[in-house]
This record gives C-alpha cells, structure tokens and sequence, in this order.
C-alpha cells in the first residue's frame, strides 16, 4: 500500500497523531541522511506546529485533508516563510526571510501535509547532478559512490532512501526526471505552467516547473491532485502507445530500449523532428534567461558563485539576445509541429536519464561514445520533451539489486492523468515499481510509519 | 529573487495621474513657478525620449522584419486607417463638441503605438510575439517623425484646432527626436546599464510624464478648463474613444480575415493596431500645442488610454482560453524574470490583469530579453563570443567583469554554447 496514503489514513481515522509521525520522522532523518547529504535544512519547530494542528482538526472531528499528517521535503528553491531562499546559493544565505510559503507549499499545508525538511540542489538549479559548493554532493541511496542526479537531487534521494514519502522539486530540463531515473523513484514534470509556480526561485522561466517526488505511483498521483486541483484515476484502460524512435533510441542503456519494446512492441515509432535542434535551442534558452536572471549579481561579485555554475551562468549572460530570439522563434513553430504530431498518442515511451547513476568521482558520460560532463548531459532526453510544454512521467524500472534506470512516459497537453493510468498499468505488470535501496532507513522501519 | 506571486492590483500609474489632474485642478502652478516647471518638464521630456532611444533594440526590429505583410497592415491601422478614423470622427462631432477637445480626439488617432502593452496583450493570446516585437518598436519609431508630420499636415488644414504651430515641429525634433537618436545611438555604450536599471529608470520615465501633465493641467485650469467642460463633454469623449476603438478592431479582424491571416498573426494586427501611445502623445502634445491646450489635447488621449488597456485585457484573455493546444507554443512572451506567469490560460487573464497597469505607462520599458543585446561581434550580430576582443566587448555590453579565474570555464561553456548555436541554425 501506498506509504502516503497509509499514513494519511491513520491519522484522518486517529489511529495515529500526526505529532506522533513527525516526531518520528525528524528524529530518523539525521540518520537516514547520514552519507547521503538530501537535506539541507530541517524544520523541527515548524513541522510540530503544523503536526499540532492537523492533530486539532482531527480531535475537533474536522478532516485535515488526504495528505493529513504526511511529512516532505522542498527542494530549496521555494518559500518557506521565515526562512531564505537559497536556490543552493551561498549569495542567498543571508537573505530577507520569505513573507509567506510559496504558492505549492500552500496547497500541501492546505492538504495536511508537513513540511520537515529543504533539500539539495545545484547552485540555481544549473545542473544535472546536486554537486552543490556550499552542501557538498548528494549521494546516491542505491551506490553512494554515485551522483543521485539533479539538479532535484536531494528530494530524489530523500525520497529513494525512504526518508521522506515524497518530497517537491523542480524541472527546468529534466531536473525531476533525471534524479528520479537515477534513484528509482516515480517523478512527474507537468505541463508547462500547470502547478503553481508562485513564490520559487526562477531559473529559466520559459522552461520552470514544479512537481512531486514519491516512491509509489498512488502516493504522487494524490500529491498531484493536490497540487493540481484535478482528479485522476489509475484504471487500467485503452490507450494509444507509441515509442519516441531516432536521437531517443541512441545514447540510451539497452535495458531501457527492451523494456519500451517490451511493454509495447506493436506500438509505432514516433520521430520528433529535429531533436538535436530542439535540444540545442532548449539549451541557449536556459543559458540566455539563467544568464540575464543572474547578471546583476555576476556583476557585483562573480566569485560568490559556486565556480561550476558561475562560469555557465557567465556564458549565458553574454550570449546575444539574436541568438536567444531565433531560438524563441524555432521553438514557438517546433511545439506546434510537434503536438500536431502526437494528437493521435496518448503516451510516449523514452528513456528518461541516458544511462545508470555515473561516479561521483567520475561525474562524466558517454554521449555519442564520446565523454560528456553528467552535470550539463544526462538531460539529452528530458530536454527535447521540456521544449515542448509536454508533461512527462519519469517511471522507474523495477530491477531490485541493480543500479536504478527510469523511463519517461511523454503525454499531450494537460494529459497528465493518462500517464498515471499507464504507469499504475506497468507498476501492476511488475515492470515499474520503486524498491528499497540496500542499507537505506526507510520510511517503514524506522520512519514516519514505524 | 523568489518568483513573484499574482496579487491583483489597482493600476496605480493610473490612480497617480488622476491624483495629478485633480492635484492641477486644486494647486495649478502659476506665474513664474509655472515657467520652471515648464524648463524641468522640457528637460524631463529630452531625457525621457534620451531613454526610449536608448532602451529601443534594433535587432529586435530587424530579427522580425521578414513578415512584412503582416507590418505593412499594423503600420496602415496606425498611421492610415486611425487617422481616417480620427478625421471622421472630428468631423461628426466638431459641432457640438469642445473644438480643442475635438482637436485632442484626432491628435490621438494621430500617435504612433504602444510596445510593451502591444508584446504582452500578444503574447497572453498566444500571438506571433516575435512579429509583435517588431511591428510595435517600428511604428514606435517611426512615430517621432511621422506624428508630428501628420499633425502638421492634417490638424492645421482641417481647421480642426487653433493654436498648432507648424514651426513646433522644430521644436519636436530639438526635444523628442535629437534626444532620442543621442539614446539611440549610445545604446552599444550604455544599453547595458540601462537594461539593467530599469527600476531605477521606471521612476524617472513615470515622473516625467507626471510632472509634464501637471504643467500641462495646471495651465488649462489656470485657462479655464473646468469651466469649459462638463460631465457631458467627458462622458462623450469614452463614447467617441469607444466608437474608435471598436471601428479600429473591428475593421482589423476584417482585414485580416480578408488577407488570410494565421491566427498569431490576425492577434499582431489586432493588437499592435488597436493601441495608441500615452507616453509618446503627451510630450508631443507639450512639445506641438499651445500650453494652454495641452490639458485638454491630453484628456481624450489618457481617456482613450485607459479604456484600450480594459478591453484588450479582456479580449487577450478571451483568446488565450480560446487558443489551440498547439499555439500555447508562444508563450514566448518574454516577461521580467519575476513577473507574473501568464503561459496557462488560467493564468492569462491574471496576468492580462496585470498587464494593463503595467502598461498603463511603461511602454518605453520594452521586455527585458527584448532590449539587452551585447554589442554585435561578428557581421550578422548573432554570434556567440568566442576570441578574447569578443568576450570582452560582449562583457562590457553587459556591465560584467570576467574575472581571471573565470576565463576557463567561461571559454569552454561558450564553445559549448557555439556549438548548439551552430546546430540551431543548422
């Protein structure tokens, strides 16, 4: 059963009191981080004071909501009232508190949910890896010799390791789908603009967006109609599969190119024109508004900038604004083509992150047989689908004992609920499912459930 | 930098210039007080045009200039079809109305258009934004010469207005066009700070109007305005500026279905058509009316104003929720890194909302990654920098220092960056 919803459960019936829950959970996260360096910051006195009152609610025989009691992590680029926000950034440290949470965290208060914890990220969320100057690396729960990805890292690997039921990062290019792929965990990046993005740090604004972490598809199904405000159902149903083919079959490991064939072999192959274009222009946005987004502060002081972030940010910013418009252009004509393309799919099937999790002491990967930095490639398969608004599902491939590998389920406009439909149908055959890594606390045996 | 949250706001540009007219209306400056203010509104002016020249981008201009049906159309609705509009409807009414009102009302068909309320009613009805950029910043700009023109030539041979001078044309381009060329032409030098400074600027850009439609307030009270006008007369001039208004769109749709105009670009035409600036018209109206006409020159522009920015608002919305799934493709519409969303249809009419005071005035602040544009560093303007002059010339555009520490990894992510360029443009 759902983790999730079995904790909301009890506390909406009183088996348990949310108080009760997050005690426990705070006291587990030291531990449970030890190694893994997910969090950043946790919110002890905050996370009783909502306990409190979803326990009031329930006492006073209100229901607080179906995440009652639940407790999760943000990435640390969202408001959190009373404290900074960093975006991972030593610039930020000192900065003014938040007035107010931010928009999502709102709705999940609203819900009942309780926030405990901020999490790992790249500096500005500039990266594919949580290799933050300022917070150290985060670690893989699967093989901690490993990156666990980014630049959500730390709500992937918090999440993976069973320390926090789901957790809420960001994806700019990939920035869920990519952690989730490398840690096992289910990840959803919205359609473009679909979950409120009110009160987060920015990064690309053409390109932001928010969404859930969980490690079982019910619990982030429920979290996502929080946040959304929609409703979905998991019913298995019919629904038209096509396989995303060309650039999506290359640079992939061959047990995600069989596990898409295995799933759906009749399914016809779809070819997005130009994805190598689209993958270029989705990379000179993001350069060009992370460059202008940060010009000021580059200006005044460059070298407070964690130095890997600093000198793409630096990059961006003298990018010409030509360049940035033909970009603009070539996207606003290639979104078009390309939903008129898959009018007729309801799920596409592609790798999600390239390949298994690379070293930490190694953070390179082969792209086109050539080596490639992780922090600016393990995106090559997510950034083409940002490109397009398109909500994608990352999906893990249940392989207990194995380095994690994710798949991406790419559906059209606001077509988020049929992915969830697809993925509960491939959790159900057992080809996707999240499983506990080796030596990781969990949620179950020593968290918010023990 | 959080991302800013929507909250709904009163347009407070708009309750500021109330707040001046009525402040006119009750304190008018006089005698030789009025004549400094006169001075300092005239230098407000140059240095307020100084910085429209500065903030207006050429590449913008040139990047969208290959649609040039699509200009031509925008460039008639402005010039051609508003002033046809403006002439009739002088005619009709110059009977019963105000004449020097009657003179306001065809002096605002007169004006070049708006830039950054056109680009973001646009881009929140899913328009061409691109083409939006570039048809706004022309009519803009060719508005310093073209209006004042077009007074000369139509104001004073209709005998629609007494008190235009022809010779304020000189005196238009002393104060608007020389400044403006000057900001223009030091944009390589100083676009960079300026882009940069915009709050700073905003001030200085919604001061300067302020203090020039007291000045012009204080000398039509001094002259009596209050006493020549009444609740008819206002209440017929939103009449007359919705009648325009409503003339100019309709006949807009009309032309752009008879042309066989895509939908982003029917909303360019509709849009970018439709709008008139204020903050072009009221130095003009300083720098091309007698002092004491200016007010009430003034009154049928700000009205007209306002109510183009109520009904845009609610038409860009009504189009987002009406766009196709494949024109959300533009949501390009380049907003201030922390400025509201407005790329979901739910959020679009929010951001309409708040598009409308923002645009209320700042017009010259055309988007941000609309106006910055490091100094060109090749013959095409568009490459990235790659030697050491180029990376330095860029750098300096932008007001940065690279520091040493900072060249390696600046070099070997501007290679990569050369290279998705390469493949952009295959």
């Amino acid at each position: 059963m759902s983790a999730i919803l079995q904790i909301a459960e009890r506390v909406r019936s009183g088996q348990e009191s949310a108080t009760a829950i997050v005690e426990r959970t705070l006291a587990a996260l030291p531990q449970a981080d030890a190694g893994l360096n997910a969090v950043t910051r946790l919110l002890p006195e905050r996370a009783l004071h909502e306990a409190a009152l979803v326990d009031d609610i329930v006492a006073a025989g209100g229901d607080p909501g179906p995440l009652a009691g639940v407790p999760y992590g943000v990435k640390d680029l969202f408001d959190v009232e009373g404290l900074p926000t960093t975006a991972g950034s030593l610039l930020y440290a000192d900065a003014p508190p938040a007035p107010a949470d931010a928009d999502a965290v709102v709705r999940l208060r609203e819900a009942g949910a309780i926030l405990v914890a901020t999490l790992n990220m790249d500096e500005f969320a500039y990266g594919f890896a949580t290799v933050n100057a300022t917070h150290g690396t985060t670690r893989n729960p699967h093989d901690r010799t490993r990156l666990a990805g980014g630049s959500s890292g730390g709500c992937a690997a918090a999440v993976a390791a069973g320390a926090l039921p789901f957790a809420l990062g960001s994806d700019t290019n990939g920035s869920i789908r990519v952690p989730a792929s490398l840690t096992g965990t289910y990840g959803l990046k919205p359609s473009h603009g679909d979950l409120p993005l009110g009160g987060t740090f920015p990064f690309a604004d053409s390109f932001d967006d928010i969404g859930p972490f969980a490690r079982d598809l019910t619990g982030l199904a429920i979290v996502w109609e929080v946040l959304s405000g929609r409703t979905t159902r998991l019913d298995p149903g019919e629904l038209r599969v096509g396989r995303l083919g060309g650039r999506f079959r290359e640079n992939a490991d061959p047990f995600q190119l069989a596990a898409i064939d295995a799933i759906a072999p009749d399914a016809p192959f779809v070819d997005l024109p130009e994805i190598a274009r689209a993958r270029s222009a989705a990379f000179l946005i993001t350069a060009y508004e992370g460059g202008m987004l940060h010009c000021d502060a580059l200006a005044r002081d460059p070298l407070a900038f964690d130095p890997a972030v600093r000198d793409r940010l630096l990059a961006g910013a003298l990018l010409p604004e030509v360049l940035y418009r033909e970009a603009q252009a070539f996207r606003a004509a290639y979104k078009a083509q390309v939903s008129a393309l898959i009018a007729e799919f309801d799920v596409l099937l592609a790798p999600a992150a390239p390949c298994v999790a690379p070293l930490v002491k190694d953070p390179n990967i082969l792209i086109d047989g050539a080596r490639a930095p992780a922090r600016s490639d393990l995106g090559i398969h997510t950034q083409p689908i940002t490109f397009t608004g398109l909500p994608a599902l990352a999906v893990p491939l249940y392989r207990p004992g194995q380095l994690p590998l994710g798949l991406q389920l790419v559906g059209r406009l606001h077509g988020e609920v049929e992915l969830f439909r697809f993925a509960a149908m491939l959790e159900a055959q057992g080809i996707a499912g999240s499983w506990q890594p080796e030596g990781a606390a969990s949620v179950d045996q020593q968290g918010a459930l023990a | 930098m959080p991302r800013a949250k929507f909250i709904p706001s009163v347009d407070p540009f708009l309750l500021c210039l109330i707040g001046v007219v009525v402040a006119a209306s009750l304190l008018p400056v006089r005698g030789g007080a009025a004549d400094a203010v006169d001075i300092i509104a005239n230098l407000a002016i140059a240095l307020l045009f100084f910085l429209h020249g500065a903030k207006l981008s050429r590449a913008a201009i040139v990047q969208g200039i290959g649609n040039w049906r699509l200009h031509a159309m925008v460039f008639a609705s402005t010039y051609v079809l508003f002033p046809l509009t403006g002439l009739a409807s002088a005619a009709l009414v110059q009977a019963w109305l105000n004449p020097v009102l009657v003179s306001g009302v065809l002096f605002l068909t007169l004006l070049p258009s708006t830039v950054q309320s056109s680009i973001a009613f646009t881009a929140v009805a899913r328009g061409n934004v691109a083409a939006a950029v570039c048809s706004a910043s022309l009519s803009n700009l060719a508005g310093i010469a073209l209006t004042p023109l077009l007074v000369g030539l139509l104001m004073h041979t209709t005998g629609s207005t007494s008190g235009f001078d022809w010779q304020a044309v000189r005196g238009i381009v002393q104060q608007l066009l020389l400044p403006f060329l000057a900001g223009h032409f030091l944009r390589p030098v100083i676009g960079g700070f300026i882009d940069r400074n915009k709050k700073i600027l905003t001030p200085v850009d919604r001061g300067s109007i302020l203090l020039v439609v007291y000045s012009a307030f204080s000398a039509a009270v001094v002259n009596g305005i209050w006493d020549m006008l009444d609740l008819k007369d206002l209440g017929a001039l939103v009449a007359l500026s919705g009648v325009i208004l409503a003339v100019i769109m309709v006949v807009n749709l009309m032309a752009a279905k008879a042309a066989g105009l895509p939908r982003e670009d029917a909303i360019v035409l509709l849009f970018c058509g439709s709008k008139k600036s204020l903050v072009s018209g009221v130095p003009m109206a300083g720098a091309l009316f007698a002092p004491a006409q200016v007010g009430m020159v003034l009154l049928p522009v700000m009205i007209f104003h306002q109510l183009q920015l109520f009904v845009c608002a609610w038409l860009a919305g009504r189009y987002a929720r009406s766009a196709p799934p494949e024109t959300e493709a533009l949501d390009t519409a380049l907003p201030p890194a922390d400025a509201p969303r407005s790329d979901t249809p739910e959020n679009a009419i929010a951001f309409a909302a708040e598009a409308a005071p923002a645009a209320a005035m700042p017009e010259l602040a055309t988007p941000a990654a609309v106006t910055t544009e490091p100094k060109a560093t090749s013959s095409s303007g568009a490459q990235v920098p790659r030697t050491s002059d180029e990376i330095a010339t860029a750098a300096a555009a932008r007001g940065l220092t690279i520091p040493e520490e900072c060249e390696p990894g600046l070099r070997e992510n501007l290679a990569v960056l050369a290279g998705h360029a390469e493949r952009l443009r295959g």
